[in-house]
């Protein structure tokens, strides 16, 4: 390993005279990928930009390098570790992540579980000194036990059935045995609330566009979002400034599910619970709804994250409040039923 | 939104994020995201770039120029709407920079837009979902509670407080003007309305008219209705992190450390306080340096005298117990109707707990001895109240 000027301890940059970074990005095509990539290449601390996807992320510029790399793929571990090893690697964000559910669970296993491992194991290798996990604040699951805020310290209680949270849990372990048995290595894990912006574009922005918005009745939760230029800000930040750990990212303030609805300019439609749950399973396997049943318990109950931890050691202090992350969803979509936004979302 | 359909994830052999589609353009950084939302004409004022944000947050200026953003999308989107009508025309190019052409519409036409509009579902739809939002607050606090909605349901709770248990309230002035501080009081009745009760009996009768916010149990969350309904009126659901954080913000809180065993309490053992959970509310003021008020209250253990307990079976039904009191469930659920006793809520002298450090939380023996103080204070206070007390219904 050739040697890299290395900044210690909790320097925000890279050394005035130093050299500047190289950051990989996994998932580079994707939502996150892409803009995280955008956003590396304004960056002057940022020396190069290599991106793993398997296709080019649309944001490529002079800075970035794109590879063609499938994480699913057994022979993903080796060449990854070429090509960090190769570019001379500081950091990676692995973005490689799903943001919907899907029906090819197997797929999904590859890419998240497995997928992770290869590239906590090339980096391993290749000595990289720094890993962030992108992760989601909806591992922790949806219970009435739930405290209203929950810390970083509490236990993960997704529904293990459920593939989406399951590989994900299991991608979150892969990076804590990774900063485990490499202990030079930096760690940080960032579990964003949900995502809302006028691009992005996941299971929650499609369920706020229904006309009818189904809810559980007689059950209206607390609900929290991030907006997705504070999700692209995060990154970037744990990217730039050194800190191990576990941190929810999400947007401040919590808003009730039916005001959300009812700032959407949507109409809610509220079905009973165990009346929901099979329909959804039904829908969910002819494929006609977007998320299995599993999600409902989201719709009932409270799983709201504490973003203190992010604030007080990570620096990161979200420019939108969760209520200011749904305005500004709405707002996108309203430009575009009235066309005068042409781009659609990601 | 029927074309979002077509953007359902499909499995594919990538290892990014599905459903995004080939054709949205290049946004190059976040800060491209950002401005399309500035994109449509002359709103030109830019957003700024993320990390800036980041470190900008917190300035006050950022959301009044987000509103006026907002309010001049607003107008901009009502004004292409009469230009244009609402759903004409062809979508203008990606990338035009100008304000679509401003072509005066002819009279008749907008009569008839208007007419097209009001004929459409959308609009009532969208006018429905605004009305939604009439008896609601625009913003909740961290718990969930929406003042707005509280004054609606507010003139049940008065009746009740003033006319059907015509409460009365001795000791406010030990609550503390301000600061953090920990009600303990007795639980009562099959459905409690102790907590509602002290928040109302505080908020009239003490001078500074403080808000309590009561911890409730875990059991009213996991169901329907209840759950939403106790926490946008104030209540919060028990648990040690709940209340650190209340009382952080210096907050008033009522604690009702029997839980369910209080409730669940037959009418045989009313006013005879049951195990203080395991002291967790002594813990906390320990490591919070709050002091204790006690509370009793009396009245409320008689509106549904349970005669017993029906736990077979109600574990399906996701309930801990039936109740059976004398009219439920004789009488169905009007049978759940509490009686009209006669209320009083005492509020004793503040325990000072500030003479032992918060490291002595971790101390069982200590912990377990001042839960017993606080217990047997309450039940001293509750005891004298009882024997006072000629009669349930009159006091």
């Amino acid at each position: 390993m050739p040697n890299m000027a290395r900044p210690g301890g909790l320097a925000p940059v890279a050394g005035a005279g130093g050299k500047t970074r190289v950051v990989a990005v996994t998932g580079a095509a994707g939502f996150l990928g892409s803009h995280l990539v955008g956003l590396l290449e304004e960056d002057e601390r940022i020396g190069r930009v290599v991106a793993l996807d398997v296709k080019a992320p649309q944001s490529v510029g002079k800075k970035t390098r794109s590879y063609e790399v499938d994480l699913t793929l057994s022979a993903a571990e080796t060449r990854i570790a070429e090509i960090l090893t190769a570019e001379r690697v500081d950091a990676i964000a692995h973005l490689a992540f799903l943001s919907s559910p899907t029906h090819a669970t197997a797929w999904c296993h590859e890419l998240e579980s497995v997928g992770t491992m290869h590239v906590a194991v090339a980096a391993r290798q290749a000595q990289v000194r720094k890993l962030v996990l992108w992760s989601q604040t909806w591992l922790y699951g949806a219970h009435p036990s739930n405290p209203n805020f929950l810390t970083e310290k509490l236990p993960l209680r997704a529904p293990t059935a459920e593939p989406y949270f399951a590989d994900k849990m299991e991608a979150e372990e892969q990076a804590r045995k990774l900063a485990q048995r490499s202990p030079g290595a930096v760690v940080t894990i960032l579990r964003t609330a949900p995502i809302l912006g006028p691009m992005v574009n996941n299971t929650f922005t499609r369920y706020l566009s229904r006309k009818l918005v189904p809810t559980m009745m007689g059950f209206d939760p607390l609900v929290q979002f991030l907006h997705e230029a504070d999700a692209i800000a995060a990154l970037h930040l744990a990217l730039l400034r050194d800190a191990p750990g576990t941190f929810n990212i999400v947007g401040d303030g919590v808003l009730p599910l039916s005001t959300v609805i009812k700032l959407a300019g949507r109409v809610a439609l509220p079905i009973p619970h165990p009346l929901a749950e099979t329909i959804v399973g039904l829908g969910w396997i002819a494929q006609l709804v977007d998320a299995p049943p599993s999600f409902l318990k989201y719709l009932r109950f409270l799983c709201v994250a504490d973003a203190r931890k992010a604030r007080e050691i990570m620096g990161f202090r979200p420019a939108y409040t969760s209520r200011e992350a749904v305005l500004d969803f709405v707002n996108a979509e309203r430009l575009r039923a009235n066309r005068l936004l042409s781009e659609t979302a990601a | 939104m029927t074309d979002r359909k077509k953007r359902a994830p499909r499995p594919r052999r990538a290892t990014k994020a599905p459903g995004r589609r080939k054709t949205s353009p290049p946004t190059t950084s976040t800060e491209a995201v950002v401005a399309s939302q500035a994109d449509p004409p002359e709103a030109a004022a830019p957003e700024p770039a993320p990390l800036e944000a980041t470190e900008l947050a917190g300035k006050p200026d950022v959301p009044a120029r987000m509103r006026e953003l907002e309010e001049r999308l607003d107008r901009m989107i009502d004004a292409h709407a009469r230009d244009r009508g609402i759903s004409d025309g062809p979508p203008p190019p990606a990338s035009r920079p100008t304000p679509p052409p401003s072509r005066p519409a002819p009279p008749p036409e907008g009569m008839l837009d208007t007419a097209r509009e009001l004929l459409s579902a959308d609009f009532y739809l969208r006018k429905w979902g605004r009305m939604g939002l009439r008896n609601r607050s625009q913003e909740v606090d961290d718990f969930g509670y929406d003042p707005v909605y509280e004054r609606k349901v507010l003139p049940f709770f008065e009746f009740l407080y003033e006319k059907y248990f015509r409460v009365e309230a001795q000791g406010l002035e030990n609550v503390p003007n301000e600061g953090r501080c920990l009600l303990v009081a007795n639980h009562s009745g099959t459905i409690p309305f102790d907590g509602i009760m002290l928040r109302l009996a505080v908020r009239r009768e003490h001078p500074r008219h403080r808000d309590v916010r009561w911890l409730a149990e875990d059991v009213i969350f996991h169901f329907p209705f209840l759950g939403s309904f106790t926490a946008r009126v104030g209540a919060v659901r028990a648990c040690q992190e709940n209340a650190e954080r209340l009382l952080g913000h210096e907050a008033l809180v009522a604690v009702f450390p029997e839980g369910m065993k209080g409730i669940g309490k037959l009418f045989k053992e009313r006013y005879k306080l049951q195990r203080f959970g395991r002291g967790g509310f002594v813990k906390l003021c320990l490591r919070t340096r709050t002091p204790v008020v006690p509370v009793a209250i009396v009245g409320g253990e008689e509106t549904n005298p349970m005669l017993a307990r029906v736990e077979y079976l109600t574990q399906a039904i996701g309930i801990p117990y039936l109740p059976v009191t004398p009219t439920f469930p004789a009488l169905g659920p009007v049978g759940l109707m509490p009686a009209p006793t006669k209320w009083k809520i005492v509020v004793g002298a503040p325990i000072d707990l500030g003479e032992y450090g918060a490291e002595s939380a971790d101390d069982e023996v200590l912990v377990g001895k001042l839960t017993e103080r606080v217990r047997s204070a309450i039940q001293a206070m509750l005891d004298r109240a009882v024997s006072e007390r000629r009669s349930v219904w009159f006091g």
